[in-house]
């Protein structure tokens, strides 16, 4: 009798959730009474975290306030694809005014499902635009998509760790092949590594699980570490860093969170200020000031410099006065995550 | 009703993996992890195929094919090898990752500017005006029942009454001077290849390759392969195989109410609830059927 009921419930339930998903298809949304916007974020990860946090601070900044004009509609993929699909099919047919997708498969999906609609698509966090066909060579959208980059300053990146250590010779890179944001670095890594007298070493992984064997390997071939902004690797930056500590390897971040957490220092993005970029060119076309197909791709204008100073106290390096004076922020401690 | 037309194309899209599915834990008693490889197998190969001018529906076969030899792969392993199924499964699915980023050459490729199954002029040519928004529904629905249909008359055969009886009944393959490990390799074989055909149709679905995507099919297989026939086992009419297209078609239902309804963070947990009462339900409706009898 009891499962009976719990059926009975279930099935009530599932048509109530279907018959709103279809009832929202039909509602009307615009300038006067408000935005609607679908936000598809395609995995639970500190830096695309802060890009939906400045997405929505950029909006705010441009009048377009969450819970007053704007509703927004927050979907996680949790890594899938197939949900990713689902997510974007879904904001396309409740009709959305505009898709924010956060991370290249979200961007690509989010393209592809609003291709035949006139829903705008907004991208940010994606590395390669022009890879994941989103923009032209000249760096403009293909279609009603445009967005921000997060393509890492590589040369500001290879500069700054020639400055901090004359010395070295051999600089290693773990990287997830899986992730073409990564393979599009490196090979940028490849091309610049020379000019500024490293020789590269690169690890390709394929799990989390291949974290701790891969930087046990990788430790024992080169004089420094640098990060890039691989998912994985990010994810298990703790379990590099102990183990490079030990060998007082320093190991360079890519952005703000990786200093924070116990890189030596990075001339990185901060994904906020990324996300508030994107904001605003996502307020411009709710606004109709502007049509998503002719705004250029745009990449963080001016990267910023981020030091551990405690963390050069543990490996006994010394950095250079001016460029600690350079720092946008510079911390003295190291925070666990 | 586009609520419903995603659920239709993913559930139908995943439908054709379950099928695959279906052959190796339903009729071989296998637990073919392979799955997870040969998913993305068919979409690298598709991508590589359409992105060199390739005609997008001679992907579809060929994607099977590729399929097939990677089941056959897992099945040499397993059969000749002596490598327990699992780890055979196991074996092949990391060895198919690297091959995957070979065939496709990067980890992700666009398909946005190519033909696809769903998207050239001559389908558009095709298909009347009035039903050219449900084209890629269309198709998806007439490619899986085929698919289908296909499987229930293979089934049929001499060699698909083989391949039942080696899961339920392995000595009397081996009466009838039958090799079972060939049966075996024969099942595996079709079962991949069934999988990476999806993993085609998936792949110019969402007009983009991505090597991840393999990651986890086989749980969506296997979830849709339980609910489909533990749902309708009562329901004698319906074939096994239409069960599992159902149970797929129901899973991915169930995902698109837990991403409607809830906080982003509970959507696995509230999948998994959903799943769990399904299953529940299907439990009264097995115990009803002995208190019938």
């Amino acid at each position: 009798m009891k499962k009976k009921l719990m059926a009975g419930l279930l099935v009530t339930a599932m048509t109530a959730v279907m018959a709103a998903g279809c009832g929202s298809g039909s509602s009307e949304s615009g300038g006067e009474d408000g935005y609607t916007i679908g936000i598809s974020q395609f995995a639970e990860h500190g830096s695309l975290d802060n890009c939906r946090e400045g997405f929505l601070a950029g909006l705010e900044a441009e009048g377009i306030v969450e819970g007053e004009n704007l509703t927004v509609d927050y979907q996680n993929a949790a890594s899938d694809m197939g949900t990713t699909g689902q997510i974007s099919d879904s904001f396309v047919s409740s009709g959305v005014d505009l898709i924010c997708a956060i991370a290249t498969p979200s961007a690509q999906s989010a393209y592809n499902a609003a291709m035949d609609t006139d829903i705008p698509v907004v991208y940010t966090a994606v590395t390669d635009t022009e890879a994941a066909e989103l923009t032209d060579a000249d760096g403009m959208p293909v279609g009603n998509v445009t967005g921000t980059s997060d393509k890492l300053p590589i040369e500001e990146q290879l500069k700054m760790m020639r400055e901090i250590l004359p010395d070295a010779k051999t600089l290693g890179i773990m990287y997830t092949t899986s992730e073409a944001n990564s393979v599009s670095a490196i090979e940028e890594y490849e091309a610049l590594a020379g000019d500024y007298g490293f020789e590269l070493v690169t690890t390709g992984i394929s799990t989390t699980a291949d974290v701790a064997l891969a930087a046990d390997d990788l430790l024992s071939k080169v004089d420094c570490i640098t990060n890039l902004t691989d998912n994985t690797v990010v994810a298990s930056l703790p379990t590099i860093l102990e183990k490079a500590n030990e060998q007082k390897v320093p190991v360079f971040g890519s952005e703000i969170e990786q200093v924070k957490i116990g890189c030596l220092a990075a001339e990185g993005i901060d994904y906020i200020a990324l996300g508030e970029q994107t904001g605003k060119m996502a307020a411009q076309i709710l606004k109709g000031e502007k049509e998503a197909s002719e705004m250029a791709s745009e990449v963080i204008t001016e990267p910023g410099f981020y030091v551990n100073t405690k963390v050069a106290e543990n490996l006994g390096i010394t950095i250079p006065e001016a460029l600690i004076s350079s720092a946008v922020e510079n911390f003295d401690e190291i925070t666990a995550e | 009703m586009n609520f419903f037309i995603t659920i239709l194309e993913q559930g139908l899209i995943y439908g054709i993996l379950a099928l695959g599915v279906y052959i190796t834990y339903k009729i071989l008693d296998f637990p073919d992890l392979t799955v997870d490889g040969s998913f993305p197998l068919g979409a690298a190969v598709t991508a590589a195929l359409i992105t060199r001018g390739m005609d997008p529906y001679l992907t579809l076969p060929i994607a099977f094919l590729a399929g097939v030899l990677a089941g056959i792969c897992t099945g040499l392993i397993h059969v000749k090898g002596k490598v327990r199924d699992l780890l055979s499964g196991i074996i092949m699915m990391t060895a198919l990752w690297s091959i995957n980023l070979y065939i496709a050459g990067t980890s992700n490729v666009p398909l946005f500017s190519q033909e696809t199954i769903f998207k050239n002029d001559r389908i558009e040519g095709l298909i009347p005006k009035a039903l050219s928004p449900y084209t890629t529904l269309i198709l998806i629905f007439l490619l899986t029942i085929v698919c289908k249909v296909i499987l229930d008359l293979y089934l049929k055969t001499k060699s698909g009454f083989l391949l039942r009886a080696v899961g339920d009944n392995a000595v009397l393959v081996t009466s009838l001077a039958k090799d079972q490990g060939n049966v075996k390799i024969l099942g595996l074989a079709i079962a991949n290849g069934l999988v990476s055909l999806a993993g085609c149709v998936f792949a110019q679905e969402e007009r983009v390759f991505e090597i991840s995507s393999g990651t986890g099919a086989i749980v969506i297989g296997l979830a849709s392969v339980i609910i489909g026939t533990s749902l309708f086992r009562k329901v004698t009419l319906l074939k096994a195989t239409s069960a599992v297209l159902i149970g797929s078609v129901i899973y991915k239902a169930c995902v698109a109410i837990a991403l409607r309804s809830f906080e982003p963070q509970a959507m696995k947990l509230i999948t998994a609830v959903l799943f769990l009462i399904i299953l529940l339900i299907s439990m009264e409706r097995k115990k009803k059927v002995k208190a019938d009898a």
